[in-house]
């Protein structure tokens, strides 16, 4: 009979134990991951994710079967994110085969852009605006801020309960790069599942990408007007967005050149910079 | 519906038929300009346009486009421009193109559905990237793609590109 009451009696207390544990790691984690202390991913964190959202992309919808064409974009890209302040990511360009017309920044270097999107462009110089646009997110960390704040309006979402788990995990010690990538995974497949990409950022974010990219392409010695001549491209486009399409995602191309028309003045000296259309035009057919 | 309801209704028809018809390549000076004979500022100025004035758009290129206005041809300042599409786009409400994700997800898919069906464009939709499994393989393809420092050197030189000492907050100062 004890031993019954000391079993009964010890299997209360564990259970009491275990949802005192359960509160107080869910009360961590949303302290977590409302506080400041939780602003930053690691490196490897960062890098997981954008490989594993690159991937989930991949999934949806086929890479270009143009390896000249991949090329070509990697390195004007390459040559742009070697003037940003993030020279040494691994930068990776990547064109998909869609008529859909946009560009999509993933964390840690990722850049994807749509066949549909290049086939549209006149220039080099304007390929160069829409590929420091999306370096500029990168630099940023827009998308890691979105991500974080999306987790921050409901942590009962699976989002939310990926980074309140990682977020304990930190405290627990160092997340390895082999860790950063099971974990990344299950947040890249939430984040994709949840439409995430679908949503537009802020356009505060929007418009801070648009002259950073501006400023990126200048230095890269391309003329400055590259990405005004994408968003007139876009502004003049009649064919319909889809609900992937640039359309959908960032603010009106009036809007963003309204923005550009107060900044350009600045890098107006550097207008004589080469736009490359011959370049383009034999890579992009 | 009263007999005016359905002529003010017929006239709004006829007004949007028209700004399909003209959607290409229609655009209005959003303000006073210089129609110039180069895209440059030092091009000389051939006609001047008031605000509002209907333009023809030919080609663009480095903050210039070239236009022609009532049968004359020359350059305008691009941000002296706004295009029917853009007017169109703007008028159907505040915020984001489509006004946010219910309207992303909602009532425009459908027309955008029909576009695409009856052009055989294939885009990428909401469904294909909701229900996408990961893809390594394509991933580790397009990561064999990057390009490393000296190519991207040896590429900017070809091309003459030089970089230039340009300040972040040069512009923001402005």
């Amino acid at each position: 009979m004890k031993r019954i009451v000391f079993a009964v009696l010890l299997l209360a207390c564990a259970q009491a134990n275990a949802q005192f544990d359960i509160g107080r790691a869910l009360d961590l984690g949303r302290k977590i991951v409302t506080s400041d202390a939780f602003k930053e991913f690691t490196p490897e964190q960062e890098l997981a994710l954008g490989e594993q959202l690159t991937a989930g992309f991949l999934g949806a919808t086929p890479l270009h079967p143009d390896a000249n064409l991949q090329r070509y974009v990697n390195r004007v890209g390459k040559w742009l994110a070697l003037h940003s302040d993030r020279p040494d990511l691994p930068w990776t360009f990547a064109v998909i085969d869609t008529e859909t017309i946009n560009a999509f920044a993933m964390p840690g270097g990722y850049v994807i852009v749509s066949s549909g999107l290049l086939k549209r462009l006149s220039s080099e110089s304007e390929l160069a605006g829409v590929l420091s646009h999306e370096i500029a997110h990168v630099v940023k960390k827009h998308q890691l801020q979105a991500i974080q704040s999306a987790a921050k309006g409901d942590l009962a979402s699976s989002i939310g309960k990926d980074l309140a788990g990682d977020a304990i995990a930190r405290r627990g010690g160092n997340v390895l790069a082999q860790e950063a990538k099971t974990w990344a995974s299950g947040l890249a497949a939430d984040l994709l599942k949840d439409g995430f990409f679908l949503r537009p950022l802020d356009r505060s974010m929007e418009f801070e990408a648009d002259q950073l990219g501006v400023v990126i392409a200048t230095r890269s010695g391309y003329d400055p007007y590259g990405l005004v001549g994408a968003l007139e491209m876009l502004a003049q486009y009649k064919g319909g967005g889809d609900a992937a399409s640039v359309f959908s995602t960032h603010p009106p191309a009036a809007d963003r050149m309204a923005e550009l028309e107060k900044f350009l003045p600045a890098v107006q000296r550097y207008a004589g910079q080469p736009q490359l259309e011959g370049r383009f035009r034999q890579s992009v057919r | 519906m009263s007999a005016m309801a359905s002529r003010i209704a017929a006239l709004l028809v006829a007004a949007l038929l028209v700004t399909a018809a003209w959607a290409q390549e229609q655009a209005f000076t959003n303000r006073s300009t210089e129609l110039k004979d180069l895209g440059s500022p030092s091009g000389k100025t051939v006609a001047t346009l008031p605000e509002n004035t209907p333009v023809k758009v030919i080609a663009r290129g480095g903050g210039w486009t070239k236009v022609d206005a009532n049968g004359q041809q020359g350059w305008v300042n691009v941000f002296h421009l706004r295009f029917a599409a853009t007017v169109e786009k703007s008028s159907s409400g505040g915020g984001g193109f489509l006004g946010g994700l219910s309207g992303m997800l909602g009532g425009n898919r459908q027309a955008q559905t029909s576009t695409i069906a009856t052009t055989g464009i294939r885009g990428l939709s909401p469904e294909d990237l909701k229900n996408a499994s990961p893809d390594p393989q394509a991933l580790a393809k397009a990561e064999s793609y990057r390009a490393d420092k000296a190519a991207a050197e040896r590429f900017a030189r070809e091309g003459k590109l030089q970089t230039a000492s340009v300040d972040y907050n040069e512009g923001g100062r402005r």
